[in-house]
């Protein structure tokens, strides 16, 4: 009989382990670390900068000294009026694609037609909304052209997290709802809706978030002018963001004090996203805690 | 034998006969309480929901085609003018074989600006892809709860954060970092410190859907390399990488898309100086390669933002840039199909 | 249970001539013909896989919701076509009421699980609906238990409880038949007695039809029993009669458990 060779693991395979088992904790640290310089640096830079007196003054054109209270309330608007739009369309084509669609060719196309509007870049979104709402409506830049290109960016976004947390919905819940007569609409109504909203709910702040972020779109569409006038709820006024005029900011230079515009302006971005993102975790937990 | 006095049942294979009471008369509801009925709205209701629900979707199909449409109708005005467009047709080679750019005059070669797009994103993929795919791996074979928990976290910070911030973040933290080195001059910019910031924008995307592929990955797979004694990097490294390719490769074309489409933060930290190849082959420096990763350059979608507010509608310069744009959404679709494609071989 | 003496005098509710039923291409049932008599209670066994539940869930048209299906033959409830006679399945499915084998409440309260049937077709008077939950809750032997906390979730609830609710959701909204898909498989002894007390006390009311793979309840229960072999009616008679002198050998070979 012939000995059989006894197998052990190498030396230099354990010390390749090992160092390769150090460098996947080292990536991954490395990524905390990033986020945290990052962030630190932008609340340390903007600190400074923000005061009452910041939040709440209007801007200026060629002095410094200006405040950000008109993008602060362009930002929130825009992201209102924007998901008021994409709201019932993506609602509406995610309750199509999990409840009526069936499986084959259509589901598999309208996927693809998400998916395609999802990556499309923002840029390109922003091109076609000048064309379209600035240019060939009219409407030159303003609220509205903002606000209709802007839900062009979240329609993507809610009709999928829609599909996905309507497919979730237990297959049982909703035979015993048609066994006892329910018509298709009452079904999704009354037992799948409610079961999917925490879901919707969540992917609806995400997109709220994105929206609040995105300024590509609206540098071509709601412009880089804010109104004189506060609060100005016409749509048919240029309506530059907090992410718009940090940008602008930054790129046309003329103000003296462009530096700590921005940096107070990125600040009160970050602040906002920060506290989105708490509050997600924070009614994700009660809610999770309450269907225990 | 059939009981045939009164109403027994009896079922053979061969058939048979069903002796039965006579009256049949229909029953009326149980305890004669109220008979439960749909009323009209609610049949109309449904009917209605279901077109309106279609309605969406057909929308969204619509937009797909209605933003193609719209571009296109400009930016191929750039070779085939039609009414309004100001300038003169142009070819198809002056545009996007030449690297020729100086729209004053006239002359509109695209080349630098694909150049740079690729150039940005193949270098902010080649940071990413690694890193983020062992990330995921990482995230989803070997971190304990509660460093899973804090990547998640940190993931979903990360893909927060608005592209605005970024280059803000690339202008005055990365930007006065790099120009302190022997690497750069003044003003340092250029592709080394955009495809450093793409990088960790896109990472977050690669990362989510690598640790995706891997948690999908049959819990068996994983036994068995480490059952027959492999370490957990080996494991790894010959069985779950592979396993999980077309999953990580559709996350990096995924992660692709991403980058190139990125405007802002791109736009305010490479620079722009669509001159960027003339520059760099001009260049007589002792480390031209490294010079060139810090040279101020341009790509497609900062060119988009930094001249399109200039031109005039219907001039050719507005529409090249149209173009442009015209083919960072034609670019998209093929990645969206490329990943369709990958993700089918998968099945195979 | 009824005797083989005693002549039948409830007539035919439920009645199905050459049926036969496909998914697709795959052909499920065949050659099906049986009569159900109101107010009683009629048990179908077999082993499993033969066809049970599928022919079960035709009565109230419930595969429609999911796939495609091919019904030929006739199933006729108090002599009008199921399937071509002009009834509007969602109709149907409030007259044909139907119990699942794993409870399924909704994620509401004990309160809105039952409402939710009466709800559906327009009541909403406040008074009107309480009376009729607790109706519905009295019929399926649940109201002492619930009635102080109605407001309470419905998944707090222990299993037998919880199928108790779906029948009392059931009830809720007057039907006339009741289908009971293996109702107890998945509960325990003593919350499997309770519900075959009820199906007792249900069936002065109701028509009820039972799938069970439980040849003992079968017997408990039903006054008619039919046997089901791989898609087609092997026998049906009286419960007695099938359990003490069943006339095919191949049902004396499943209840005395040659096979099955």
């Amino acid at each position: 009989m012939r000995a059989v060779p006894a197998f052990r693991r190498s030396r230099s395979s354990k010390l390749v382990d090992r160092l390769m088992r150090g460098v996947l904790w080292g990536i991954a640290i490395l990524f905390v670390v990033v986020l945290i310089l990052f962030v630190g640096a932008i609340l340390k830079q903007g600190w400074p900068v923000l005061n009452l007196s910041f939040l709440t003054k209007m801007p200026e054109t060629l002095d410094a000294g200006g405040g950000i209270k008109p993008q602060i309330f362009n930002s929130l608007y825009l992201v209102v009026l924007s998901l008021s739009l994409s709201l019932p369309v993506g609602l509406g084509a995610g309750i199509y694609m999990a409840e009526y669609a069936g499986k084959g060719r259509a589901l598999n196309f309208l996927r693809l037609c998400i998916e395609t509007l999802a990556a499309t870049p923002s840029i390109v979104l922003a091109l076609f909304g000048m064309i379209v709402f600035v240019q060939a409506m009219g409407w030159s830049f303003s609220i509205r052209s903002g606000a209709l290109t802007l839900a062009l960016l979240n329609i993507p976004v809610i009709t999928r997290v829609t599909e996905i947390s309507l497919m979730a919905v237990p297959r049982e819940l909703k035979e015993a709802s048609y066994g006892l007569g329910a018509t298709k609409l009452q079904t999704i109504l009354k037992v799948a809706l409610p079961y999917a909203a925490t879901g919707i709910l969540t992917g609806l702040v995400l997109t709220a978030g994105r929206a609040f972020g995105e300024s590509a779109i609206l540098v071509f569409t709601a412009g880089t002018n804010a109104s004189a006038q506060f609060p100005d709820f016409r749509l048919t006024v240029p309506g530059e963001t907090l992410s718009v005029h940090l940008w602008y900011v930054t790129s046309d230079g003329t103000l003296p004090d462009a530096r700590e515009i921005a940096a107070g302006t990125a600040a009160v971005m970050i602040l906002v996203l920060l506290t989105l993102n708490l509050l997600v975790r924070l009614v994700d937990r009660a809610i999770r805690r309450r269907t225990r | 034998m059939p009981d045939t006095s009164g109403a027994s049942l009896i079922a053979v294979p061969s058939g048979g006969g069903f002796p039965v009471e006579a009256a049949a008369e229909t029953r009326a509801s149980v305890t004669g309480a109220p008979a439960f009925q749909h009323s009209r709205i609610h049949r109309m209701a449904d009917r209605w929901a279901h077109l309106a629900f279609l309605a969406c979707s057909l929308l969204v199909v619509g937009l797909i085609g209605g933003i193609l449409f719209f571009l296109a109708s400009k930016g191929l005005a750039t070779f085939w003018p039609m009414a309004g467009s100001t300038g003169r047709a142009l070819s198809f080679s002056e545009v996007f074989l030449s690297t020729d750019w100086a729209p004053s005059s006239d002359r509109f070669g695209i080349l630098p600006f694909i150049a740079g797009s690729l150039g940005v994103t193949g270098l902010a993929l080649l940071i990413a892809a690694p890193t983020g795919t062992l990330t995921g791996v990482f995230i989803a074979k070997l971190a304990p709860p509660w460093m899973r928990n804090l990547m998640r976290q940190v993931m979903d910070l990360l893909v927060g954060i608005p592209s605005v911030v970024y280059g803000i973040f690339g202008l005055t933290v990365v930007l006065p970092l790099v120009s302190r080195t022997w690497l750069a001059e003044a003003p340092a910019s250029g592709f080394a410190v955009s495809a450093v910031i793409l990088a960790v924008m896109i990472v977050p995307t690669i990362v989510s859907l690598s640790t995706d592929a891997f948690e999908s990955l049959p819990a068996s797979l994983d036994e068995g390399a480490q059952a027959l004694g492999s370490s957990r990097w080996q494991a790894i490294w010959h069985v779950l990488i592979p396993a999980a390719r077309p999953r990580l490769l559709t996350a990096t074309v995924l992660g692709l898309g991403r980058a190139i489409g990125e405007a802002m933060a791109v736009q305010m930290v490479i620079g722009n100086n669509p001159q960027w190849m003339a520059l760099m082959r001009e260049s007589t420096d002792r480390a031209p390669f490294l010079r060139a990763l810090f040279t101020p350059a341009a790509t497609l979608t900062t060119e988009l933002v930094q001249e399109l507010p200039n031109t005039a509608a219907g001039s050719t310069w507005n529409n090249v840039l149209f173009a442009m744009g015209l083919l960072l959404y034609l670019l998209t679709m093929v990645l969206i199909l490329a990943t369709r494609r990958l993700g089918r071989g998968k099945e195979a | 249970m009824l005797t083989p003496t005693l002549p039948e005098t409830k007539p035919i509710k439920l009645s199905v001539r050459n049926m036969a039923f496909s998914y697709g291409d795959k052909k499920v049932l065949d050659d099906l013909s049986l009569d159900i008599h109101a107010e009683r209670v009629t048990a179908i066994i077999g082993p499993s896989g033969c066809g049970k539940s599928t022919f079960l869930k035709c009565f109230n048209r419930i595969h429609e919701v999911s796939s495609a299906v091919n019904v030929s033959g006739d199933m006729l409830i108090d002599g009008v076509d199921i399937y071509r006679g002009g009834i509007d399945e969602v109709d149907l499915r409030r007259r044909v009421g139907m119990v699942f084998q794993k409870p399924n409440p909704f994620p509401k309260s004990i309160y809105e699980n039952v409402a939710f049937g009466p709800r559906l077709f327009g009541v909403s008077d406040r008074t009107t609906l309480d009376g009729l939950v607790e109706d519905a809750l009295r019929k399926a032997a649940l109201w002492d238990e619930v009635k102080d906390r109605l407001k309470e979730s419905a998944t707090g609830m222990s299993g037998g409880q919880q199928q108790r609710l779906c029948i009392a959701r059931a009830l809720a909204v007057n039907p006339e038949v009741l289908l009971m898909d293996e109702p107890c498989s998945a509960l325990d002894p003593i919350a499997t007695a309770k519900i075959e007390e009820l199906i007792f006390e249900l069936k002065e009311s109701l028509t009820i039809v039972i799938v069970t793979h439980n040849m003992q309840q079968a017997a408990r229960v039903s006054d008619y029993t039919a046997f089901f072999w791989l898609g087609r009616l092997v026998e049906m008679d009286l419960t007695e009669r099938i359990f003490t002198t069943p006339r095919v050998q191949m049902t004396e070979d499943y209840i005395t458990g040659r096979f099955g």
